[in-house]
């Protein structure tokens, strides 16, 4: 796993009770890793902050799946 | 003391003290209490000049220094005041403002792509004011800006007189178990009580953090009106995505949040480092200051209230709702008791029938405009039958151990009808029987499928499954996040029915075959 995938889904852990390398891509962040929508805000915006970035708040909240997620942080 | 009155107090006795601050982009703006109530007489003269005494107004938008000057202008004038949630779908707004004979409106500019649809659906609509100071570019005359309403006043000699203690000061939409949300009326001395009689007490200038929705009456009453009551600085959350952030820049000492935000802040405490201080901790994730968090809108977790105390903060339950405008108990730092919702407010008389809770007081409403069935049923000799069940304690406080109604509450505090909800999932023809239930901090549809379509189409487990949650997936877009369904159950035996042929909500769980 790149770097950068890592310290994403480290972040990804703290919400849930997964260690970072059994998360996976095809998951959904609230199905399947029990985020709440309030937790998802909080997730983005500490992605904002830990990799310096800004998210579009409109495009960011459709996200379902945590390939979805990690391809908006590696386009930017 | 009427909210008017209060507001006016404040300004002379707070004046130079900062009533609101916001984020624009990275720079801090704020006004202070003089000078709010200066935009909120101009606007409240330019209601009057323009004709809309005794109107309805609606405003629609997130939490805004615009919104609340316009909602102090229309609740201290003899206007009343329609809050909608935002969020809602543009049809639902359209209804709800028709619903409630709103003849004007306060905008966001968030929310500009509904402007044609208000103008076109809404007839009673005269003027529509976009929550914004700059410029706005529209062909329709009706449509203008806060500033144009503000300056209106500014020229006019003549204010609003002081409105009535009976009059109605504003509508409060909340859900209805039947699906049809409700509008709650409440008077003005049902606010101006609630604020009065919320024994919460701080320093002028004591900073607090407004995250939750501003439509809502536990964010409107407790955050702003009491806020404003005490001279407080109130510093608006422009997004969720921030919060955390916005703690660090404006190091709030009150906050009010319903339990799932408690729940998501510990997880950053949790998550860090446990090496680090308790004291640094608390500085990186709430910005060092925080007292205390007054949380309400559904049962918060005493392991949270234990954790966050660990970290110098009182999280203190409450209890209420918009028909009580909205306080009914609170705890207070001195006086409270894990697991309870805290003691009755002094307006708020308590009893009980059958477990019931019933409350009575100067800040019960005056009924759900415009349905007196409902008013009828929920209203009874003055007492307001709450739905929830629960208890007082020796002790005094109240506690609450059930509901009477299917109102499924939300960790965010949000009330969902599942039956509201179920009806229009019913409406696909692969689902024969549905049920909806709060799990897991979000809603899950049990279905049962229709089987005539099941065997006429030779439907497989699986593509049962997907075909219903294609369908979910689409109706999940039309909504807020709060009424999305996140979990699908396929049952494999019809719901139980009592003798009635009713579904059996209670045994919605139960997946057997009919004995």
């Amino acid at each position: 796993m790149q770097n950068k995938e890592m310290e994403f889904k480290t972040i990804v852990s703290k919400y849930c009770d997964m260690k970072p390398e059994d998360i996976k891509n095809d998951m959904r962040f609230r199905e399947d890793l029990g985020f709440s929508s309030l937790d998802f805000m909080s997730f983005l915006g500490e992605l904002e902050d830990t990799f310096d970035v800004e998210l579009e708040e409109e495009k960011v909240l459709k996200i379902i799946y945590v390939s979805e997620a990690l391809e908006i942080l590696e386009s930017l | 003391m009427l909210i008017r009155n209060m507001i006016e107090e404040s300004s002379r006795k707070y004046a130079d003290i900062k009533a609101v601050k916001w984020l624009q982009k990275k720079e801090i703006l704020d006004i202070n209490y003089a000078e709010l109530l200066n935009d909120v007489i101009a606007v409240r003269k330019g209601l009057l000049s323009e004709e809309f005494a005794g109107k309805h107004i609606a405003i629609i938008g997130a939490s805004s220094v615009e919104w609340i000057e316009s909602y102090l202008a229309i609740i201290t004038g003899k206007t009343v005041a329609v809050p909608l949630d935002a969020a809602l779908p543009e049809e639902e707004l359209i209804e709800l403002i028709n619903r409630s004979d709103a003849e004007a409106l306060f905008l966001s500019p968030k929310n500009k792509s509904m402007i044609n649809a208000v103008l076109s659906d809404c007839e009673k609509i005269k003027n529509v004011w976009m929550l914004q100071n700059d410029d706005f570019e529209c062909d329709d005359e009706r449509v203008k800006t806060f500033a144009d309403i503000k300056k209106t006043g500014e020229k006019s000699d003549t204010d609003s007189e002081c409105p009535d203690k009976d009059d109605i000061a504003t509508i409060i939409f909340t859900s209805g178990t039947t699906g049809k949300s409700k509008g709650v009326m409440l008077s003005q001395e049902n606010l101006a009580t609630n604020v009065e009689f919320v024994e919460f007490y701080d320093e002028p200038g004591t900073t607090m953090l407004s995250v939750l929705p501003i439509h809502h009456a536990f964010c409107l009453v407790m955050d702003w009106l009491k806020g404003f009551s005490l001279g407080a600085t109130l510093c608006i959350n422009d997004s969720l995505l921030h919060m955390v952030r916005n703690m660090a820049i404006f190091k709030p000492e009150v906050i009010l949040m319903v339990p799932m935000m408690v729940e998501t802040i510990y997880k950053r405490i949790a998550a860090a480092d446990q090496s680090i201080p308790k004291k640094v901790l608390a500085e990186n994730v709430f910005g060092g200051r925080l007292r205390i968090i007054f949380t309400g809108g559904a049962h918060l977790d005493p392991f949270y209230i234990e954790k966050m105390a660990e970290f110098g903060v009182d999280v203190l339950e409450g209890y209420g709702m918009s028909e009580c405008s909205p306080v009914i108990s609170m705890s207070r730092p001195e006086d409270n008791k894990p697991g309870s919702i805290g003691r009755p407010i002094k307006n708020a008389e308590i009893a009980f029938e059958n477990g019931e809770i019933l409350v009575k007081g100067s800040s019960v409403m005056k009924g759900y405009y415009k349905m007196p069935e409902e008013t009828a049923e929920t209203l009874k000799d003055g007492w307001l039958h709450t739905g929830d069940k629960g208890y007082i304690d020796e002790d005094g406080f109240l506690f609450i151990n059930g509901r009477v109604k299917n109102l499924i509450i939300m960790s965010n505090g949000e009330n969902v009808s599942p039956e509201e909800i179920e009806n229009k999932l019913a409406l696909n023809d692969l689902i024969g029987e549905v049920i909806v239930t709060g799990e897991n901090n979000g809603l899950t549809a049990r279905v049962y499928p229709e089987q005539a379509l099941v065997e006429a189409k030779k439907l497989d487990e699986e593509s049962i499954r997907s075909e219903i949650q294609a369908f979910l997936d689409t109706y999940n877009k039309t909504q807020p996040t709060y009424r999305q369904i996140t979990g699908l159950i396929i049952r494999k035996n019809p719901f139980i029915r009592s003798s009635t042929k009713k579904i059996k909500r209670q045994d919605a769980l139960i997946d057997e075959p009919m004995a």
